[in-house]
């Protein structure tokens, strides 16, 4: 009887351990980007060229930037405070936390403090329900945020570091691709916020800096394509952000000045018109994102 | 039964050992981020990359692409301490694609226990991260990670 038990148990630890091995040496392969190929019958002196990967800015930069340039606290612009529950799948949580950190910058840089709160509220919220809230308790930065309301220069501080421990995260836990799905939903909400002002204000700068977040559309579709295995979800968004590419890529004053996106003297002024025709396509854009 | 569980939990144990072994890499991320933010000192956070690195009989090179902006100012700082061997960075302006590119920053020439680098960044659209990952024909294996992180400010 004993021999049998003692078997049992055995064969029970045996499975357990292969299935662990097993997952651990799957997860080796999958846990980070990984850049080698092993070939025994390699040449010694090839080299093997891998693909390109990305590195995205943080939302706050790009709420910084448009700040610099001018950009105004306008009323009533930034997205509505919608029960988070209302997000269902894993991509609408993402995007809508871009979104959620974009109004949270765009907030903060305007002093706009208690409306930052509320927002933060709603990031960690979503945060919770994507399963990484916690990186809202790393160093006690939801307290700490809560403390330092009056102090603008602290707030902008914590959530740089909410940002990094967020990266933090979602590299250890083999999910950089929501990295892109966040940023493209603050990416969206930023040009938003900036087009609604620009229709008021149709001041040259911010149409400038709406012409050069324009550059940096080619690489958040070739993020969102380098983790679009992980995630078929992703497919609709690369659809997404490709029609206000393509509507970008249309117009004239970009058609007639293509070393713009390369010269680092050249700054491209679009026509009233010509922001008009891409600000209407990120609206509708960023209403199928809010709406879920 | 008290003898079969001891069985089992020796088991396990043996297990948890073994993943531990199987899975360490000499990457302590936690340490190389703090490292880095140090580095970044009046910068404010923007993001951070990390790698692993298997090296392999063959050579390997990898790209970062890092999309800036004009009028801002950006510190890269690199930290290689989770290698085993050390590898080249060189930053350029364009991609590998490119015809022609010049390096703005290398470690081409730098001291080799130096494992922690900080650029700061001209004007540019796009900056280029290149690893050049040298072969290691001993067969061992060796494997690590590298982190690079952006500040503006």
């Amino acid at each position: 009887m004993f021999l049998k038990k003692k078997s049992f148990a055995l064969k029970g630890a045996f499975f357990i351990a292969a299935s662990m091995i097993f997952a651990a040496c799957g997860s080796e392969n999958t846990k980070e980007e990984n850049i080698n190929t092993p070939s025994e019958d390699s040449v010694v002196a090839e080299v093997e060229t891998q693909e390109i990967t990305y590195s995205l800015p943080s939302p706050l930069q790009i709420a910084s930037i448009f700040k610099k340039s001018g950009l105004k606290y306008k009323a009533g612009i930034t997205s509505k405070m919608i029960d988070p529950a209302k997000y269902t799948t894993n991509i609408n949580k993402s995007i809508n936390l871009g979104v959620y950190t974009a109004d949270l910058s765009y907030a903060v840089l305007n002093k706009q403090n208690q409306e930052a709160m509320t927002y933060m509220k709603l990031s960690r919220k979503l945060a919770d329900n994507l399963g990484m809230g916690s990186v809202f308790d790393q160093g006690n930065l939801s307290k700490r945020f809560e403390k330092n309301l009056s102090n603008d220069d602290s707030l902008a501080f914590i959530i740089a570091e909410l940002q990094m421990v967020t990266d933090m995260y979602l590299d250890e836990n083999d999910q950089q691709q929501v990295t892109s799905i966040v940023f493209s939903g603050a990416w969206i909400e930023s040009m938003y916020i900036a087009s609604k002002v620009f229709e008021k204000e149709k001041d040259k700068s911010l149409n400038n800096k709406l012409a050069e977040q324009m550059t940096i559309l080619g690489s958040i579709i070739n993020a969102l394509k380098a983790e679009e295995k992980k995630d078929p979800a992703i497919s609709g968004l690369i659809a997404d952000m490709t029609t206000v590419k393509e509507i970008y890529d249309a117009l004239p004053s970009v058609k007639n000045n293509p070393e713009a996106s390369e010269d680092i003297e050249t700054e491209l002024t679009l026509t009233d018109d010509e922001v008009t025709q891409l600000t209407s396509k990120i609206e509708a854009l960023r209403f199928k994102f809010i709406n879920g | 039964m008290k003898k079969a569980y001891f069985i089992s939990l020796v088991g396990l144990l043996f297990l948890f050992g073994f993943t531990t072994i199987q899975t360490a890499d000499n990457c302590d991320k936690k340490t190389l981020t703090a490292s880095c933010k140090k580095k970044l000192d009046q910068f404010k956070y923007d993001s951070q990359k990390f790698t692993k690195i298997n090296f392999t009989k063959k050579a390997q090179q990898l790209e970062v692409e890092v999309p800036i902006f004009i009028g801002e100012k950006y510190r890269l700082v690199f930290n290689t301490s989770g290698l085993p061997k050390n590898i080249k960075i060189n930053i350029y302006t364009k991609d590998k694609e490119a015809k022609k590119r010049e390096a703005i920053f290398t470690t081409k020439d730098v001291k080799s226990d130096d494992k922690e680098f900080v650029f700061d960044a001209p004007r540019a659209r796009k900056m280029f991260v290149d690893y050049d990952v040298p072969a290691d024909s001993t067969n061992a294996k060796l494997t690590g990670c590298m982190i690079f992180m952006v500040g503006y400010k």
